[in-house]
């Protein structure tokens, strides 16, 4: 994009489209076969009102939009670049234009990151072969998706990429990403180009704009729609002379990518061209905020201290070890929300155990963790592959951790940081191991910035970590820390990462050597600590010095985190006459594994769960059949039920006796069905009644529930399904499973299903609620 | 004209639990409330809706959608316009379910029906504003494709017409289930005479499918 000057884009493509008679429902993108002349017509309106770049008739060519229409991507794509090309003349730029694929992403929706990249590769590539001048992704709401689309162009096609959002005047999207979320991402990922398109007019898209030149360099975009459209009519009401008035205030801001979206005409180009009429875009500053982010929540790289959470780790953690063996997310993500819920800002990622594929794992764990989580993601390892598959499935900008100062490692990792646009973390180590000396650190820390910038890297976006030893080992280590520290953030003006946990290892009384530590190496300048935020003294520290460093203001969180915290309140002493079943009936967890440990004491494992936790969880669902108690306290039963089985599980595990699992039962909700709540009730319920679920998710096919069934060779299968529509979807799968011959039985549920239902779709067993599937289980299984 | 969710109705929520009166445990009542100032202070409803001719041939306005099946003929007899709208509570309380069910599978269910209350909360308000709006015309209750014999593959069309991807956030998966799942689409139809038959009723209640007292043979009269 030349500086100093405006392009002058074009406007509304489907609205010009149905005002020639394009019927609603039908594509658009199918008159570029059926009815190229009214098409190229309208581009040829806009050149003649001074567009200088048009967006072909491609906004919708993705293989879904299009399966009905009978045409293929690729026809319809070079039909419209090629109609365009034709239309407009030489002088004239054709883009490639891109908008969403209409399916929502996972976790929300259904349809892979995978999948997604696919559509798009298949839409860039023939655009490409078209001959466009550049790809033009634009009215997205889904950063995830985005980033789909721009991965698909960057590594398939050498075309410029420019790619616009479309917000809420709250400035969101629709699915919760914000204005540096977006900035922070693309940029990263290297467009060419980013701006805002449709949703509101330029009034509303101005202070949005405002905001994200702040933290973007790039050249932007702006194409607002003709205001706010009449709800009762769906039409607009602004004057192209009043868009073109507001739009042009743009210049102002640097905008350089000027057009129009929904309600707009050739008459509001032609406008917009009159009110630029000597204007050049403004100069603009260097942009002044850096950070990393999820999605929605950005943290910024300011110097302030941010924690970033340790607990999603593997090392030294048994039953987070079995997790990762068993591919127990659940367990993950909810070490993920503990986390953020005690202060944590971003999460390190690290799967790293012998015998897991990393790759593979940390793909499963990063999006698993996002689908529960907000906060921004430190990919740690020291696999190339694991981290390109962490940083390839991060929704938002990333940290990578880490590098250190060898070259072959350098090589390996900061093209991958500099390809995602992840910050990265330098340890200050090499072959030759940790330095003793400060100034050893120091100058390794050197090395990794100049390799980092030679890399295309910002210097911001380099962390280093001055790296912690263990005070009882080595204690004159402590010291050099800290100084190397001080000399980083102070003189080399880095931000800094360090893990302080290891600081205290081998010593009584830990956590008040962590503690110390940690407070002086803020002060020594560390604004990224690594540590584990779930020790409330870790938080304590932190929130101490954000009030003592001023960054804190007017100690308004300090105060807000201490507020409901009692003076001294007497810990309330445990209830003595209280027995497991009480505890369980009553969904107090810590109770009940209180109680399960002291009854560790005089029983075995087995005869707890046979004598205690099975009848106290079957006397809970005699009371839910009766209606003395709901859903809700069924589950937490089970849930409390669950510490217990938890508890006796990692007795067993300790012992290395095989496991207590009653028998396996694979669940899923059946195809074409995103309504899973019912079927996660189920799971809970049978979780806590000591079963083994495989839960394949949600809209399952039959071929994979049957492939599940087989390869985990289970004796029950649960179905369910919410929809009248799906419950067909539920018949093929008991259909597919006999036919495979494999022998196992299968228990249907969902709203819409009744006992006669069931056995007209061939099911053994129709489920009413979660407390009779445990029952049908019990019944199969033992 | 905004959306506005005002209220989250407990005994609606509580019957969505299978609750049939009697007393209301003080944990689940603990719950309820946690969920309701939850939600209320989360979620960000959004709503589109428009105003269409019906023409002699059926079909709504410009848009060439004509809505298939004798129940919404019979719901829109005497109509010579329709209201088409869309509603959802967005994807902060979709997020708000999904993390629930990994924290604490309790709260979710009641977090879940509390939800199913303000997604109805935010029609309700819908259909009141546009009453007070179009009066003295009036107004009948809300059909949803699906409901009757009207088929859930209008689904498509009508969000189509009423643009609910780029107006409202809301997208249809494959087997035309909208996401969010807190998310409505309705036709309303408007006429100059009081309809006869009010709006409810098992017949155009949009949980109708799902309705466990429904499905025992009951009904909760409309509420």
């Amino acid at each position: 994009m030349a500086a100093g000057e405006f392009i002058i884009l074009d406007g509304a493509m489907g609205t010009m489209l149905q005002a020639a008679g394009l019927p609603v429902g039908q594509c658009p993108e199918s008159w570029n076969i059926e009815q190229p002349e009214k098409v190229a017509a309208v581009h040829r309106a806009y050149v003649q009102a001074g567009t200088r770049l048009v967006c072909a008739n491609t906004f919708g060519a993705n293989r879904y939009k299009l399966a009905r229409s009978g045409y293929a991507p690729g026809q319809v794509i070079a039909a419209g670049i090629g109609l365009a090309r034709q239309a407009v003349g030489p002088d004239v730029r054709v883009a490639l234009d891109v908008g969403p694929i209409g399916q929502l992403l996972e976790p929300l929706g259904t349809l892979s990151f995978e999948e997604a990249y696919d559509v798009y590769r298949e839409m860039v590539t023939a655009g490409e072969t078209a001959g466009a001048d550049l790809v033009f992704f634009e009215t997205m709401s889904d950063l995830a998706e985005l980033k789909a689309a721009v991965l698909a162009a960057k590594e398939n096609i050498a075309l410029p990429v420019w790619a616009s959002m479309t917000f809420e005047a709250t400035g969101r999207t629709f699915l919760g990403a914000t204005v540096p979320a977006m900035a922070l991402t693309l940029s990263g990922l290297g467009v060419d180009a980013m701006g805002f398109n449709c949703s509101l007019g330029p009034r509303e898209l101005l202070p949005l704009m405002e905001e994200l030149r702040r933290w973007t360099d790039s050249p932007l975009i702006l194409k607002p729609n003709a205001g706010l459209p009449d709800p009762a009519t769906g039409a607009y009401t602004v004057t192209p002379e009043a868009f073109a008035d507001e739009l042009a205030q743009a210049a102002a801001l640097g905008v350089t990518a000027l057009g129009g979206c929904c309600g707009t005409t050739p008459e509001f180009i032609r406008a917009l061209v009159t009110a630029l009429a000597g204007k050049h875009p403004a100069e603009r500053e260097k942009k002044s905020l850096f950070g990393v982010c999820s999605a929605v929540r950005t943290v910024p790289l300011d110097g302030d201290v941010h924690l970033i959470g340790e607990r999603i780790n593997p090392t030294g953690k048994k039953r987070f070890q079995q997790a990762l063996r068993e591919g127990d997310m659940g367990y993950i993500q909810q070490r993920a929300i503990e986390q953020q819920d005690a202060g944590a800002e971003i999460l390190d990622i690290n799967v790293g155990l012998p015998g897991i594929d990393e790759p593979e794992m940390m793909e499963r764990v990063v999006k698993a963790v996002q689908a529960v989580t907000d906060l921004p993601l430190q990919i740690d390892s020291s696999d190339p592959a694991a981290i390109e598959a962490g940083l390839r499935a991060v929704n938002g900008r990333a940290i990578v951790n880490s590098v250190n100062g060898e070259a072959d490692v350098l090589d390996a990792v900061l093209p991958l940081c500099k390809k995602y646009g992840a910050a990265v973390v330098g340890l200050t180590m090499d072959k030759g191991g940790i330095p003793r000396t400060a100034e050893e650190r120091v100058e390794i820390a050197r090395r990794i910035l100049d390799a980092a910038l030679a890399h295309g890297l910002a210097r911001e976006d380099v962390l280093i970590d001055c790296l912690t030893l263990t005070v009882s080992a080595q204690q004159e280590q402590a010291a050099e820390t800290l100084k190397a520290l001080r000399y980083v953030r102070g003189q080399m003006g880095l931000h800094t990462v360090l893990g302080v946990s290891n600081i205290s290892f081998g010593l009584p009384q830990r956590e008040k050597v962590t503690v110390s530590f940690l407070t002086q190496a803020m002060v020594a300048g560390l604004d990224l600590p690594i540590a584990d935020p779930n020790r409330s003294a870790v938080m304590d520290a932190v929130a101490a010095f954000r009030v003592l460093s001023g960054a804190d203001r007017d100690s308004a969180a300090y105060i807000e985190r201490y507020a409901d915290v009692p003076a001294a309140a007497p810990p309330a002493g445990p209830d003595r006459t209280m027995t497991l079943g009480d505890a369980i009936a009553k969904g107090l967890k810590e109770e009940t594994a209180a109680l399960t440990e002291k009854a560790l004491e005089t029983m075995t494992e087995l005869e707890i769960v046979d004598q205690l936790l099975i009848p106290a969880l079957d006397r809970v669902g005699e009371r839910y059949e009766r209606q003395e108690i709901f859903l809700p306290q069924l589950i937490s039963a089970a849930n409390a039920a669950c510490e217990g089985f938890e508890i006796v599980k990692r007795r067993i595990t300790e012992k290395g006796a095989g496991s207590i699992s009653r028998g396996k039962i694979v669940l899923a909700t059946v195809q074409g069905d995103i309504h899973d709540i019912g079927k996660n009730i189920v799971r809970v319920v049978l979780e806590n009644y000591g079963y083994t679920v495989i839960d394949l998710g949600r809209d399952v096919p039959p071929e994979r529930i049957v492939e599940a069934a087989i390869r985990e060779d289970v004796r029950l299968v649960g179905l369910s399904a919410l929809m009248t529509t799906t419950v067909g979807s539920m018949a093929r799968t008991i259909e597919a499973l006999r036919a495979s011959g494999h022998d196992c039985k299968v228990m249907v549920g969902g709203a819409v299903l009744t006992p006669e239902y069931a056995r007209q779709i061939g099911a053994d067993y129709y489920a009413r609620d979660a407390k009779q599937s445990a029952d049908i289980a019990r019944e199969v299984l033992g | 004209m905004e959306p506005r969710l005002t209220g989250i109705d407990r005994r609606e929520a509580l019957a969505y639990l299978g609750w049939r009166g009697g007393p209301v445990p003080e944990e689940l009542d603990v719950a309820l409330t946690r969920c309701q100032t939850l939600l209320m202070e989360t979620v960000r409803p959004r709503a589109v809706w428009r105003l269409l001719d019906i023409r002699p041939d059926g079909a709504l306005g410009d848009t060439g959608f004509v809505p298939a099946g004798e129940s919404i003929r019979a719901h829109l007899a005497g109509c010579d316009q329709v209201i088409l709208m869309g509603a959802t509570l967005g994807a902060e309380s979709e997020r708000l379910l999904r993390r629930a069910q990994v924290e604490d599978m309790a709260r979710a269910v009641v977090l879940d029906a509390c939800a199913g209350a303000a997604i109805e909360n935010v029609c309700d308000n819908l259909c009141a504003d546009l009453a007070a709006a179009l009066a003295p015309r009036h107004l009948t209750g809300r059909f949803s494709p699906g409901y009757g014999d009207m088929p859930l593959c209008q689904q498509e069309m009508l969000c189509q017409v009423l643009d609910v991807g780029r107006r409202i956030g809301v997208s249809l998966s494959p087997g035309g289930l909208m996401i969010p799942q807190k998310s409505v689409t309705a036709l309303i139809g408007v006429a100059d005479t009081p309809r006869t038959k009010g709006p409810g009723g098992c017949p155009s209640c949009d949980r109708r499918d799902s309705c466990t007292i429904r499905k025992e043979g009951g009904s909760c009269g409309g509420r």
